[in-house]
């Protein structure tokens, strides 16, 4: 379980900007990955 | 650690579009097919949503037996080697498959979407058992153990170091797997993860025999048919509650071929020793088991190719609700015992 708690708070969401950007809405990360040519990192996690 | 962009996995992640999603409401749950007892589970994939790998799986022991930061900063680079190639043509098109809402499942629209309640992601395989159950389709050596442990077949990885093998014993050492092995292929399928090796595994047909497995050993693919043993697809559910019925408020567990023989019971045969007892069985007297009682025979049964234990034969054989006349050894005496099998509630 240690390993799952510390992949939450690595991957956490945070509005600081030297973090990254998570966005919360698939279709949209969908556009923004076919705009930029970048793979989607998708993470499916239970709300805390 | 917590400045993800300054990490070696935050540099990476800095090529993704990151997203993440909480509420299963409007996800394609047949492109997105996993084991939805998962904690957190991830997907690596372009805008077209060809799927590169995934990320995460378990076993009964822990939410994060086969999670590590080492293993998913790997998973993260090959995903961006994939993606390289795929722009550049390299990588091959994967048949999409026929997308699936979750409000394609009446009961869960009816108990979470109706209710606005949280589309809990193991809401959806427990709704759409339900479904195969009423339909006479639950096939519950596939539907209700969908993550089998490699370490059935004798497989323990190095977990940081991915699907790289760290020890080999029982089906995979004799044949001919060996430490520092990186597993490539499992039935067939590219695998670059636990999840992918767990998913394969998962497709894998129930009655089969044997698995082709690849795996590269010092840069030369090496092919292996690994003999599947009986039961390769149990694991211990009781993590996964919610998922397994019937219910029948015990626990048991397998008994030695010592421990058969002195009772004269089959060797071959699913009896099993009682080792806990819920207290709600006594309340709504589905049954009077003890602890250490010994199940000999389910309905006059005492042996069924898929079960080891008592337990298991009922969750395989029984409906919620269904009866059952146990043959129970307890101190010496021979009882004949009724049990009644229970749904849970929020099925109900």
């Amino acid at each position: 379980m240690r390993i799952l708690i510390l992949m939450a708070f690595a991957l956490g969401a945070s509005a600081q900007e030297d973090e990254l950007f998570w966005y919360d809405n698939y279709k949209e990360a969908l556009k923004v990955a076919k705009e930029t040519g970048k793979p989607i990192f998708l993470e499916y996690r239970c709300e805390p | 650690m917590l400045s993800p962009k300054t990490s070696p996995l935050g540099k990476q992640l800095a090529n993704y579009v990151c997203v993440r999603v909480t509420r299963m409401d409007n996800v394609d749950i047949a492109l997105f097919d996993h084991d939805r007892n998962n904690t957190i589970y991830f997907y690596l994939l372009n805008a077209d949503e060809q799927i590169y790998m995934r990320y995460g799986g378990r076993d009964s022991r822990s939410a994060d037996s086969y999670l590590s930061m080492e293993s998913l900063a790997l998973a993260a680079q090959k995903g961006l080697d994939l993606h390289a190639a795929y722009k550049s043509g390299k990588l091959a098109n994967v048949e999409r498959v026929k997308p699936m809402s979750p409000r394609e499942i009446p009961l869960l629209v009816s108990r979470t979407f109706a209710q606005g309640s949280c589309v809990e992601c193991h809401l959806i395989s427990d709704f759409q058992n339900m479904h195969r159950e009423q339909d006479g389709k639950l096939d519950k050596l596939v539907h209700l153990f969908r993550s089998p442990d490699l370490r059935t077949i004798g497989i323990e990885l190095d977990v940081p170091k991915g699907l790289e093998v760290k020890a080999v014993s029982g089906p995979a050492l004799q044949a001919g797997m060996m430490p520092g092995d990186r597993i490539a292929k499992w039935n067939g399928l590219p695998v670059w993860t636990f999840a992918d090796a767990q998913l394969a595994y998962d497709k894998v047909p129930r009655a089969a025999k044997e698995v082709p497995v690849v795996v590269d050993r010092a840069g030369r693919e090496q092919t292996l048919t690994i003999a599947l043993p009986a039961r390769w697809w149990w694991t211990d559910t009781r993590w996964r509650q919610s998922s397994i019925e019937p219910r029948s408020y015990f626990e048991d567990q397998p008994m030695t071929a010592d421990e058969k023989q002195a009772l004269g019971l089959p060797e071959d045969g699913f009896a099993s020793k009682v080792k806990y007892v819920a207290e709600i069985a006594r309340s709504t007297k589905v049954h009077e088991l003890e602890v250490g009682d010994v199940i000999a025979a389910v309905d006059g049964v005492q042996r069924d190719g898929n079960a080891h234990t008592a337990s298991l034969y009922l969750i395989l054989k029984k409906t919620p609700g269904d009866s059952a006349q146990l043959t129970v050894l307890r101190g010496g005496k021979r009882l004949e015992m009724p049990l009644r099998t229970v749904r849970m509630s929020f099925r109900k």
